[in-house]
Order: C-alpha cells, then structure tokens, then sequence
C-alpha cells in the first residue's frame, strides 16, 4: 500500500499569517542553538547579540533597514510577477544588471553633471536594464512559450558572468587591490537618517510597495492582471491582452529588482564588486512567499528578512563563527520559514493509495 | 410539510438524522434527516445551493458533517474519506468524472482494488467487468480508452465502478446533465435495474420531469433545510417546483410577438477548426436580425460550440465572413467585439467561467472593469497610461442588484466565487453576459444546471433581450428549449446547416431526423429562411 500526500489549498486568516512564519523562525532558532551548542559556542549569548544586534540599538535597526530594502524591493517585485502567473526566479539577475547599469552611468557622470542629475539618471537606467533583462525573459515566455523559470536562471548566470567580466576589464578600477572592483562612486544616496548608514533608497523601497499595492489592488490594470495570472483563458475570453500583463508584470518586477541593484551600488557599497550578488534576488522570493504576495505583506516579511539578515552578522561577531557557519544557519530559517508556509497553505492530507 | 408521508418500500439501508453542515456563512445542511431503502430511487430535489450535493458528499465521506448521525444498516458509522464509504457499501458518480482518460475501460475500473494484485490479470478483470456489465445491460468494450468515450458511456465506466465495488446505495449526482435524451432513456432503465436488484439508488436533480419519472420517493430541500417529502404518486411539478422556489412558478414561457428588424449578425460561408485539427465548421451562412432568437438544434459535438467561439473571437476563423452591424469583424480582437455588444456564455464553464479567488462581484464586472461606475479615472495616471481606479462601491452596488435580481445564493457581493454551487456561479456567468446591455447574444447551454427558478429567470431575460431589439443565438441541447424560445432555428449535423424553419414547422420527428444527419432540406429552402 502506497502512502501519497495531496495538498489542498486551505483559506488563513491575518493573525495566523503573521503568527506562523514568527513561530517557524523560533523553532529554527531552537534548532539553531543545538547546532551552536554542538560547535561549541553559546547560544544564548549568540541570540542576545542576534536580537539587541538587529533591534536594539538606534544603529543596528537602520541597519536592520538597510538589510531590508532589497529584500522589499525584489519581493514586491516577485509579487507582481507571481499574481500574472509568471514564475520569476530571475531577480538576482535582474539585480545585477541594475547594480551594473547604475555604476556605469555614475562613473560617467559623476564628474559632468550635478551629483542629483546623475544619480536620478543612474536610478532610471538601472529600472530600465532591469525592466529590458526580466522582459525578454517575459516576451521569451509570452511569444514563444518557452519555460521562464529556466530561463530567467539562465540570465542570471549570464548577469554574473557579465558582472565578472566587468570588473576585470572595462568598469576595473586602477587602483584595485585585493579583488576585481569598479571605481568608487562619489554621486551616491544621500542618507535617509544623518550619521547611520540608511540612505534614501529605504523611502524610495517603502513608496514603491505602497505604489505597487495601489496598482495591483486599486486600478484595473493591476485587476486585469491579476486575473490573467489567475485564469490566462478567463482574461483571453474577457477580452484582455494577456502576453501584455505577462510583459508588464516581469517589466515591474525587474525594474524593481534593478532599482534595488541600483540602491545597493549607490547606498550601502558606493563601489561595484562580486560581493553584491549574494544571492538576495533568489531569498526575495520566500520574501514574496512569505507576503502572500501583497505588496504590503511584503514590507513586513522584508523586515523579518532584513532582521534575520542583519541579526546573524551580530551573532556571528558575537559567537566567533565562521561565515559559513552563519550562512548555514540562516539557510536553515529559511527552509523553516517556507515549510511553514507551505503548511498553512496547504492542508496536507495522507492518503494510502491501493489495496482494498 | 417535514412530515414523512408513506414508509418507502424496502428495508433501510442508510439513516441520516439531524445533519448539519456549515460553511462560512452559510448552513448548507440544517438538521436534515434521510432514509434510502433498498430497491427504491430516492430522489433529492432542490434549487443550485439548496444542499443536495453536500449531503451526498457528507454520505460518501468527502466531508464530514458538523452534527448528525449516519447509521448504515443499524450501525452508527463515521466516514473519513470515500474510502470507508466504499468500504460500507455506498457509492457515487459525481457531475464531473473522476476517470482516467488515458487508461482503458478496465484499468479504470479496477484502479484501486487490491483483488488483482500489483501486476493485475487484466485479462480476468475485463472478463469480470463484462460479466458485471452484461448484468446491467451495459454494452462496453473493456479495452477502449477513456478518451474514445461518449459522457453517456463515461458514466457507465462509472456506474462499473461502483458496481464492481459491491455498493449497496448508489448517489447519482446530476447525472442527466451530461447527457442527451437518448443516453438519459438509457440511464433511466438501467437504475430500473438497478433498484430491482436491490440497491438504494440516490438520484439529485433540480429537473422536475425526470424526478417524477424515476423517482420513487422524493425529497424536496431548500436553503438546507428539507421542505417537503413525498411518494411519487402524491407529487406533481407544480407542487415539486413551488416547494422547490418557494412560490408560484410558470413553467411556460411567455414570448410577446415582435417583427424582427434589421439584419445584425451576417455569417458567410464560415469555415472554423475544431481542437482536433479537423473542420469543425464546414461553410455555414445565416442571418441574425434584431429582435429575434436564432435557435441551433444539434447533437453535442456538430460545430455548434466552434461557431460559438469564431463568432466571438476565441476561436480562429479559416474561411468566410462574418459582417456584424454592416462591418467586417472576422478578424477582429475580442476586446473589440465585447465593446460592439457581442456577449458569450460559454460552453466550457470550466475553462472560460469563472475566477475561484476573485469576489461574485469581480466576476461580474470582468468585461466592464475599464467603464464608470467600476473604475473612475484618476489624475496622471489616466491620461499617460490609460489607467483607471477602481471603483469599490460601484462594484458592489452594481452586484448587490445583480445577486438580487439573479437570486444568487449567498448573496454577499465579497464572497468567493470559487465557494458558490454549481448552479449559483453559472447565474454568476449568465449575469455578467445579460446584464451589460448586449446587442447579440450567443447563449451556449444558457440553461444547463440551472434550477427551475433559475432557468424560468434566464430563458425570461433571452426574451427580453430580444423584445427589446437584441439578437440572440441560442444554442441548447435541451430541444424543447430550443423549440420553444426560438424565432427561427437552425438544425446543425457535422459542421453544417441541413436544416433552418420556424419553430412549428416542422414535427419533433423530423427535427431528430435531421439532427441525427438522416435528412437534411436543400439549400434554397434553407437560405430561404434568412431572406
């Protein structure tokens, strides 16, 4: 007799949508203390400096903030691709490519026009290349059918070779020492807060998901294209243009991720190197997950992300780990974090298959 | 009324007392007692959302009741799945079939079943179902695929099934709804059978004729309550449909005279592929003046739905015309065509119906979100970008008239439409293509799993519309719908016109002739019609 699991979709309420990715991310903390206690290290003092870390300090939550802004960006972003029916697993790529586009207009016009020119311009190329990279995936998808889960991973292999490339030959700065890097950008975010590292490009994260709510729940447009990822032949009967809204909602949901590679590049690192792609594009999706897809939603999983991300670099300072160790654990919420998910989604059902 | 009047005939098989069965806002079963007895059809009768399904559904486990008791034989039982309904003897063909379609007719039939073992003797199994088939009277070939099959002998795969696993009490969900009037002939001796064997056979129907044909006792529910229990002989459809609806209801439908006016709808020599890569629709041509309703009498599967879907865009034309309101619209955009007055209730409720997850009040508004009062335009964004804000209150004004007037159950604008009956989404469906104000109408199976209520409100609307100057293409395979709400009807047999007269010109014999391809009329008389 065979055992077989069938998923059923369930309906959650809001206290339940918020109190289970919290209660996932206790449970992967207990977990995450054996694992420190079995590498010989204390977990209770690990955890303080994880929470006081990431919260408890005027410094430590606008870099809780800081960490959040990607994640929030990408996530609105993936929610707009996910409500159209589009699996995007390209935000990473589209990431990159922004990060990129933003260097290459800063270094030419930093020193040519006034630094707020240059960095509206820098912004705007870096939404458009971002916007270009996740529409040819889309149009890949809409007039050719091609699968755009593969190829939006594709592309962002290509994004990273492209970035390498980069950072070795035309964008490599002279004086770089250690590792490939571009020149430093001196027309950057100005902060959001004097003397913390929070820049602007957090308000402009936050307005864009409040931009983004509207246009998908408050306008047709976002009605229409929600009822084309929804039922594609429902919309094709309703007379709507569906491979628009697919197109549309990757153009969104790369702009936004270039806006985010454009904020990184500009706010936090004001130079361009490998180490922006750590792979927050592919996280942003659980991001998106984990907001069931709202773009309000999402601020909210954005900043339990943005607190986990920023919380495990205390805790490894605090404990003496190593990176690895961290990032282990940090994949190790995750994974906690999505089961859960999944688990309120889903009602999962045993059922014995065969036999009388 | 609740009373129970006469004690059945046979002994009891299955006792339900006191089922209740909620869901968000709504009690789909309150307190509802049943007995099915053995060697007797019990039929349960009700509007779309009166209950049925869920109370047959609670029976053969696939929910489990909130309160109540089911005895099975004098012994209480509790259901967790359909597996230990199965187990106890009862059955059920739902409305959708649940076969595989690229399995045989036997692996179908024992899926499942341990009898066989991992690596099944198919050929004893088919030898097991043909002697079980020939019991019943089934002609089958064991070994078809599922795919080859009519909806007539799915359901006897189905019926098999049951059978084969020794049911006791049979629940026939719907089960004419799929079927012409032959197959249903057919179905209807075989539950004859059926109960003189010994079995209980549940049958639910919201179709008063066949309830009072089969039916040896009926049980009347509506809102989740039973509302009247009969002996066949102590019914009749008056009383069946007002104890049904609730009030009065004229089965007959009034139909005012009206001069049809100009041509609307020109069709020349339209030629449409089906999905099997065939022509689906050989060169037909006829006309659709304003004010009158063109009725299409065919077998399910003779163009009918292709000519449906070309006329409104879903399906590509190959060759000929179609001319409405004097301009050619053979290739024009859907989009376009809605916004000319050209409405479809489709055939294929599944596929084109409905969006589970949105509201009944965003389903209604699905063509319309782009007009006022559903969307407003708003500064910046309406004239750089086209777009528009939705109106909410609008939106839910404009349902809340429609839920009333289409009696839509429940009726909250805001519930989701994936948690509507059958029947009330299908009201959903008719509604957003009636009440936007449509020049033509193409009306595939406007009817079909409609209650009685429901279908006298429909086939009411189509005549209105019509009065009122639109034009209708009503395509049913119920021929006396056809017959009786048509100003001219077309008789269609594998893709072409054989056939076009007024209603009444012609006797049902020959219509069914013509139907079954048998006849056809020559053509100058056909085209003769649409002068």
């Amino acid at each position: 007799m065979a055992i077989m699991l069938k998923f059923e979709e369930r309906e959650v309420g809001k206290a339940a949508a918020i109190l289970i990715p919290l209660a996932a991310l206790g449970l992967a903390f207990l977990v995450g203390a054996f694992m420190m206690l079995w590498a010989g290290v204390d977990p209770i003092a690990g955890y303080t400096a994880f929470v006081t870390g990431a919260l408890g300090s005027p410094g430590g939550l606008t870099d809780t903030l800081l960490r959040m802004t990607p994640f929030l960006l990408m996530g609105v972003g993936i929610a707009f691709s996910n409500r159209a029916g589009v699996l995007n697993i390209g935000a990473e790529g589209q990431y990159i490519m922004g990060a990129i586009a933003a260097t290459w207009v800063t270094l030419a016009l930093q020193y040519v026009v006034p630094a707020p020119i240059s960095v509206t311009t820098a912004v705007i190329m870096a939404i458009i290349v971002g916007a270009a990279w996740a529409t040819f995936a889309g149009a890949l998808k809409a007039f050719m059918g091609v699968n755009e889960i593969v190829t939006t991973v594709i592309m962002n292999w290509l994004a990273l070779r492209i970035l390498q490339w980069l950072l070795r030959g035309p964008l490599k700065s002279p004086t770089a020492q250690q590792w490939p890097m571009s020149p430093p950008l001196e027309a950057v975010y100005p902060p959001l807060i004097p003397g913390t590292r929070l820049h602007i490009g957090f308000l402009i994260a936050i307005l864009a998901a409040i931009a983004s709510y509207y246009l998908l729940f408050h306008t047709n447009t976002g009605f229409k294209l929600r009822v084309a990822g929804q039922n594609p032949a429902v919309a094709t009967y309703a007379g709507y243009k569906v491979r628009t809204f697919f197109l549309l909602s990757m153009a969104l949901s790369g702009g936004l991720a270039g806006l985010a590679g454009a904020g990184e590049v500009l706010g936090v690192f004001k130079f361009l190197y490998e180490g922006i792609a750590v792979g927050l594009g592919y996280t942003a999706i659980i991001v998106a997950l984990v907001g069931k897809n709202h773009p309000i939603g999402v601020i909210f999983s954005a900043f339990m992300f943005g607190v986990i991300y920023n919380g495990m670099t205390y805790l490894q300072a605090a404990t003496g780990l190593t990176y690895t160790f961290s990032k282990a654990l940090e994949g190790m919420i995750y994974i906690f974090v999505l089961l859960a998910e999944v688990l309120i989604l889903y009602r999962i059902r045993v059922i014995r298959v065969g036999g009388e | 009324m609740g009373e129970e009047n006469g004690d059945g005939k046979g002994d009891v098989i299955v006792l339900m007392k006191g089922i209740v069965k909620r869901f968000p806002g709504v009690v789909a079963n309150d307190h509802i007692d049943l007995e099915i007895r053995r060697g007797e059809v019990l039929a349960l009768l009700g509007e779309n959302g009166a209950g049925k399904t869920t109370l047959m559904n609670i029976l053969y486990g696939l929910y489990q009741p909130d309160e109540g008791e089911i005895y099975v034989e004098g012994k209480r039982v509790r259901f967790r799945s359909p597996r230990d309904a199965i187990a106890h003897g009862i059955g059920m063909v739902h409305q959708h079939f649940t076969l595989v379609e690229d399995m045989t007719v036997v692996e179908n039939v024992i899926l499942g079943l341990r009898k066989y073992g991992t690596f099944p003797d198919l050929k004893k199994a088919a030898e097991d179902i043909t002697e079980v088939a020939k019991g019943v009277g089934f002609k089958i070939n064991p070994w078809a695929y599922i795919w080859q099959l009519s909806a007539g002998e799915k359901q006897k795969v189905e019926i098999l099934k049951a059978l084969f696993r020794k049911v006791k009490v049979l629940i026939l969900d719907e089960p004419t709804s799929v079927l012409t009037p032959q197959d249903t002939k057919e179905l209807f001796a075989t539950i004859r059978k059926l109960v003189a064997r010994g079995l209980g056979v549940v049958f639910i129907s919201h179709k008063l004729n066949e309830v009072m044909e089969i039916a040896d006792r009926i049980v009347v529910l509506r809102r989740g309550k039973v509302v009247g229990r009969l002996m066949r002989e102590q019914a009749n459809p008056r009383l069946l449909a007002k104890l049904m609806v609730g009030r009065e209801v004229f089965l007959e439908i009034h139909k005012p005279p009206r001069e049809p006016g100009r041509v609307l709808l020109e069709v020349h020599g339209l030629k449409v592929m089906g999905d099997k890569g065939l022509l689906a629709v050989k060169g037909v041509s006829f006309r659709i003046r304003e004010g009158e309703i063109v009725g299409v009498a065919a077998v399910a599967g003779n163009g009918q739905k292709e000519l449906a879907e070309a006329l409104y865009g879903l399906r590509k034309v190959e060759e000929g015309r179609i001319i409405y309101e004097g301009e050619d619209i053979t290739k024009a955009p859907i989009s376009e065509r809605i916004r000319r007055g050209i409405a479809l209730i489709p055939e294929e409720r599944l596929v084109y119906g409905a969006l589970p997850t949105f509201t009944v009040a965003e389903n209604l508004i699905l063509e319309e979100v782009d007009k006022e009062p559903f969307s407003v335009p708003v500064p910046v964004l309406t004239p750089a970008l086209g777009m528009r804000a939705l109106n909410r209150e609008g939106i839910i004004n404009y349902a809340k008239k429609v839920i009333a007037k289409y009696r839509i159950y429940p009726p909250y604008p805001e519930y989701p439409a994936g948690k509507l009956s059958g029947g009330n989404l299908q009201k959903v469906m008719v509604a957003r293509e009636l009440e936007r104000g449509s020049k033509l109408i193409i009306a595939e199976e406007p009817t079909a799993g409609l209650d009685v209520a429901a279908t006298e409100f429909v086939r009411e609307t189509l005549v209105k519309a019509r009065t009122e100057g639109s034009g209708v293409l009503l395509i049913s395979s119920d021929l006396s719908e056809v017959l009786s709400l048509s100003d001219k009807v077309m008789v269609m047999y594998e893709g072409e016109i054989v056939g076009a007269f007024r209603p009444g010109e012609l006797s049902i014999e020959e219509i069914g002739l013509m139907m079954a391809g048998a006849k056809r009329m020559p053509e100058e008389e056909v085209a003769k019609i649409w002068q």
